[in-house]
Parts: C-alpha cells; sequence; structure tokens
C-alpha cells in the first residue's frame, strides 16, 4: 500500500486471541526516524511527526495482524482519535491494537505511547464498504 | 478565494505536507479549498514498474490532513491576531467516513464548516468531494492554537 510512512511495525511477542469475545490483541514498535520524508515539510526547523501520520503507524499495524475472517475487509472509517502529545524525530512508538468482530465487520482500536507516555488513541472499523475507485 | 501564494502564506507545512493547493471561497464559517492529486506525488516514488490502482490510490490519512489543513485556513483567519506566533493543534477526531477513493487526476474539493467554538478551541466538520461524488464526511474535529513551547522536543 502506498505510504506516507517509511517506518515499518515491529511486532512485540504474537497476537493473542480472546476466545470468549473473539478480539485479537498484539502490540508493536514502531521507529520514528529523522529521515521520514514528512519532517522535511512539517514543519520546517520545527519537526513534528504528522497526527495523520501516527494513524498510519497504527493502521499499518492493524493490518499485519488482520484476524482470519477480518480478511478482505477494508477500511470505512476513523469512529475516532484523541492526540496527547506531539510524537518527535527518534521517539519509538509502543503500539497495542485490538481488533474486536461488531454486527458489521471489525472495530480496530489502538494505544498509541512513547517513552514519554500516551500520545494517541485511534478507532478504526473496517467493513465490506466502500469501492475501490 | 485564496491563490496559492496566499495559502502558502498562511499555513506552516511545506513540501511534501502542503496539501491545499487553492481556496475557492471562504466565508465567516465556512470554507472551500482544492487540492490536485498527481502521479508526481512523492508518495508514488518507492512504487514498482508495475503498479496496481491500489497502489495508486492517494494515501487515505493524507486526504484526511488535506480536509483539516483546509479547515486550519479558515481557523486562522476566525482567530485572528491572537493566532499570531502560535502552533494549530488538532486535538481529536471523530465521525470519519471514507466513500471512495482518490486518484492521480483527481481535483479534491473540501468543504469545512465552523460546528462550534468553546473558549480558544474551535471544532469542524464538512465533508470532501471528487467531481461531485463524496469521498470523505468529516464529523468532527476540535483544533486549538497553542504556544509554540508546548510542542517542543523533549530536552535530550
Amino acid at each position: 500500500m502506498t505510504s506516507p510512512v517509511l517506518a515499518v511495525a515491529r511486532p512485540v511477542g504474537e497476537p493473542v486471541h480472546d476466545e470468549g469475545s473473539g478480539a485479537w490483541t498484539a502490540g508493536f514498535t514502531v521507529a520514528v526516524t529523522e529521515d521520514e520524508p514528512v519532517f522535511a515539510g512539517h514543519y520546517p526547523d520545527f519537526p513534528i511527526f504528522p497526527g495523520v501520520c501516527v494513524m498510519e503507524c497504527v493502521r499499518r499495524a492493524a493490518e499485519s495482524v488482520r484476524p482470519p475472517r477480518a480478511e478482505g475487509l477494508r477500511l470505512v472509517a476513523v469512529e475516532s482519535t484523541r492526540f496527547t502529545a506531539a510524537v518527535h524525530p527518534g521517539d519509538e512508538l509502543s503500539v497495542e491494537v485490538t481488533w474486536s468482530p461488531r454486527a458489521e465487520g471489525w472495530r480496530c482500536a489502538a494505544k498509541v505511547a512513547t517513552a514519554r507516555g500516551r500520545t494517541a488513541s485511534v478507532r478504526l472499523r473496517y467493513g465490506a464498504g466502500a469501492p475501490t475507485c | 478565494m485564496l491563490t496559492p501564494a496566499q495559502v502558502r502564506a498562511t499555513l506552516p507545512h511545506r513540501y511534501p505536507m502542503l496539501l491545499v493547493d487553492r481556496v475557492l471561497d471562504a466565508g465567516e464559517d465556512h470554507i472551500r479549498a482544492v487540492k490536485a492529486v498527481t502521479l508526481n506525488e512523492p508518495w508514488y516514488a518507492r512504487l514498482g514498474p508495475r503498479a496496481t490502482p491500489d497502489e495508486l490510490a492517494y494515501p487515505d490519512f493524507l486526504l484526511i490532513e488535506s480536509w483539516t489543513q483546509t479547515a486550519g485556513i479558515l481557523a486562522k483567519r476566525l482567530a485572528g491576531e491572537t493566532a499570531e506566533g502560535q502552533v494549530m493543534l488538532f486535538g481529536s477526531m471523530s465521525g470519519i467516513e471514507f466513500h471512495r477513493r482518490a486518484f492521480p487526476g483527481d481535483t479534491v474539493e473540501h468543504h469545512a464548516r465552523l460546528q462550534r467554538a468553546v473558549g480558544d478551541t474551535m471544532i469542524f466538520e464538512g465533508e470532501s468531494t471528487v467531481g461531485g461524488e463524496p469521498l470523505l464526511t468529516m464529523g468532527g474535529i476540535t483544533m486549538a492554537f497553542r504556544p509554540g513551547e508546548a510542542l517542543a522536543p523533549p530536552p535530550s
């Protein structure tokens, strides 16, 4: 998938499946280096990793551990996101992703932190949804 | 109407993250702007010799960024002098729906409206279209202006 982010989400351990709820949980780390192309313009002399790029890291982490029954679904909505602290070059993101089955499709909720604490929470929704063009 | 030069003067964003090309019109509580998607976008630079249609879809979250930059121009106009020297921050977003994808050659039109203002925080809503067809619904985003030090990197 075409992406504005170079950094790769590295898994921390194996995804954990909860039989009762049907949810899957997985952890990742993402090293945000000064080589990310977005820093050149966001902002010149004042590099901040854009919130949408934090969301992109969540998405790529989440889609690398899609539950078997969520295969073929696409991102149809961002239910909510909250940004609580800025991410800078050199930060390592810790991302915890939980996929939960819903009446229509799946919800993917993520918590994102740096060494300084929580930086964002993101809730995505996947479904049969929109056409590709 | 804001020319590309005026857009550039209003937003602190620069290449490759300046994602608004021109403002079509801006009123007291609404704004309409366009972003043209081209094959020359930097995000396509690493594609192999045969790109799939999916790979040529403009990154979904950059559409959100482009819309929020449009809302940011309106926010800056509304804030006036109080925004001088301050950094524009997005606190939260909700109810964002994707209806289709954008491709090179598309002109994306963003429409943002001020839903309400609480203290120094503004909440915007709106949508984006391509050729009159729905692309994105933006349920609500909150934005505030803060001193730059609030975002400064930690001492290393």
